[in-house]
């Protein structure tokens, strides 16, 4: 790829550090409390109602949003506000499962190739070649080979993800490698391993969270797109793509069905991409305003 | 530049094959036989089992397979389609000019309205511009295209009548019945990369206006315009075009779902049936070529970005 926006000039001073954390706060904040917020209902609102995302009510089928049914009813009577409240754990487990992973693989494959030149050239070709699929096409093969599930669709994320988490820990590896610290370190008889975990490993802590933090919103567009082609867990699995992937035929007679799950899609993804967008102005000051993922 | 040309060509050739062999190998990973998965629940007599393992190759040990697959497909032939009655190559050459026409027109609108807001974002930092394409950008990249799609249908199909709301009608019919399907799905598409362009674009000009002989040209006097013009703009397009690149080959990407959604007979729309379906030779091509061109996008934009930039052809 090109370095398109890479490069960066260097007014690194107090001030514009300054003036990070000042742009950095409100996005933290705002980001963070959606988040929070879609957080919170979805694990403590079953626990205090009682949710019925299966409940099957054919009498109160494709209703509109309603002083009983807030957000309507859809074609087997289920409560849309119900299963969009199960649908949240759906779509962030899987989307919180994938980033583990992909931090996991991704930093200790990424220590490797930074470490070790065997390594860097055969991991180096490997996520070269997992890059060159354009979009999700490439997960959208992996989930017909290997079938519809929750845990497939996680894997699918991870292997379309892992291979930028490997370049940022890797380029953080080289960057720091001959830094003067670790020469330091080095001198004083401090051995390899635990010059990597304890001296140059951490420096990169800030861009890989970065980094992961879009992935994670990625990761929930991802789920839904997979999910809609049918690729995603399978239904009645709630999930939101699956929401939107059934309300389809109902598009015109109970466009509320459809409508729901996309506004939750669109305000983690947008509250995710806040928070990002803080921690990259709080991490690196210069990179401020740059594109995210 | 032709040397440095050479060898992006030669550096083309085993990226190709690794995409292949990432291909092959996936479609191949299915637990079980593909067969099981591509019959489902259906009965279906064992010699039809037969003829189809066959006819994919599938009796044979898969390092063989391999190797009768590679030379076969390099030439272009995937075989025959497991629902089509016809060659691979020839579904995706049918289906080819629809999602190009998508992408390439999805691209044009991102082009004419991200980088001009872009531009003027970063001339005006921090003023209502800057707010309203930052909200509009930050919006942009968050919304699923494809529920976006289906939005635009519900308001401009549904509601407002003023366009068909999906399915795909040839030119022959007449340009306007042509256009008219496609103006909602190429919004969809354009509405995320819209977002990234006015980002990278907002953030490549600012980075030029920190330019020393941007200031110089203020301080010799020259007016605001100019300024931006000639000298800052310019600087700037070399970046710029190779942020085209990249919508391009990411609008590829994004046009399998939003064809989907649209009812589009387009590539996009084949590798998600074939996907469903199952239809592995069909997925193989449909993916391959759609990866190819987005490879090709990319080696020529790397071919531009280093004619307009000669540190990088001798990197």
């Amino acid at each position: 790829m090109t370095p398109a926006a890479a490069e960066a000039t260097t007014p690194s001073t107090a001030r514009s550090a300054l003036r990070a954390i000042r742009r950095a706060g409100p996005m933290l904040l705002s980001g963070g409390t959606v988040l929070a917020l879609v957080v919170l209902a979805s694990l403590f609102v079953p626990l205090l109602v009682e949710i019925d995302p299966l409940g099957i009510d054919v009498a109160q089928k494709l209703l509109p949003p309603s002083a009983e049914h807030w957000l309507g009813t859809d074609e087997f009577g289920r409560e849309v506000l119900d299963r969009l409240i199960i649908g949240a754990h759906i779509s962030l487990r899987v989307a919180f499962a994938a980033t583990l992973l992909t931090a996991v693989l991704g930093i200790a494959l990424g220590a490797l190739s930074g470490q070790y030149r065997l390594a860097d050239s055969i991991i180096g070709r490997f996520s070269d070649a997992l890059l060159v699929f354009p979009g999700f096409v490439l997960a959208i093969m992996i989930l017909a080979a290997l079938g519809p599930s929750e845990l497939n669709v996680v894997l699918a994320v991870v292997v379309l993800y892992v291979p930028r988490v490997i370049r940022t820990v890797r380029a953080s590896i080289i960057e720091f490698r001959s830094a003067d610290f670790v020469q330091a370190a080095r001198a004083v008889g401090v051995g390899d391993m635990r010059l990597l975990v304890v001296h140059i490993l951490p420096k990169s802590f800030g861009p890989v969270m970065v980094q992961l933090t879009f992935g994670f919103a990625w990761a929930i567009l991802v789920e839904a797109g997979l999910s809609f082609l049918g690729l995603g867990p399978p239904p009645p699995s709630p999930s939101w793509g699956n929401m939107i992937s059934a309300a389809r035929e109902f598009i015109r007679t109970a466009p509320w069905i459809m409508i729901a799950p996309g506004v939750m899609i669109t305000i983690t993804v947008l509250s995710l991409n806040l928070i990002g967008d803080g921690l990259r102005d709080l991490v690196d000051p210069r990179l401020q305003g740059k594109v995210g993922p | 530049m032709l040397l440095y040309t050479l060898r992006r060509i030669l550096e083309f050739v085993p990226t190709i094959f690794i995409a292949l062999t990432l291909i092959f190998v996936i479609t191949r990973l299915v637990p079980g036989s593909p067969i099981t998965a591509l019959i489902g629940n259906q009965s279906v007599d064992a010699a039809q089992i037969d003829a189809i393992t066959k006819q994919l190759g599938l009796d044979r040990p898969i390092l063989e397979q391999y190797l009768e697959w590679l030379p076969r497909v390099v030439t272009g032939d995937f075989g025959q389609s497991l629902f089509f009655s016809a060659p691979v190559a020839e579904v995706i050459l049918d289906r080819f000019p629809i999602t190009f026409a998508l992408t390439f027109m999805a691209l044009l609108v991102t082009v004419a309205v991200g980088i001009p807001l872009g531009i003027l974002s970063a001339m005006r930092r921090g003023g209502i511009l800057d707010y309203f394409g930052n909200v509009l950008s930050s919006l942009g990249m968050a919304l699923p295209p494809f529920w976006l799609g289906f939005m635009l249908m519900l308001v401009f199909a549904v509601s407002l009548q003023w366009v068909p709301a999906s399915g795909y009608r040839p030119m022959e019919f007449g340009f306007w019945s042509w256009l008219s399907r496609l103006v909602l799905p190429v919004l969809a598409l354009s509405v995320s990369q819209i977002g990234l362009v006015v980002r990278m674009t907002r953030s490549t000009m600012i980075e030029v206006l920190g330019m020393e002989y941007v200031a110089m040209a203020r301080t010799k006097g020259l007016r605001e315009r100019t300024v931006i013009l000639r000298h800052a703009l310019r600087n700037a397009m070399v970046q710029i075009v190779t942020v085209i690149g990249l919508v391009f080959a990411l609008g590829l990407g994004g046009s399998v779902i939003i064809e989907n959604v649209f009812a589009l007979p387009g590539l996009g729309e084949l590798i998600t049936t074939a996907a469903v379906r199952r239809d592995y030779p069909t997925l193989e091509g449909g993916i391959f070529y759609l990866t190819l061109v987005a490879l090709v996008i990319n080696l020529m934009v790397d071919l531009a970005y280093a004619w307009f930039n000669p540190r990088i052809r001798y990197a």
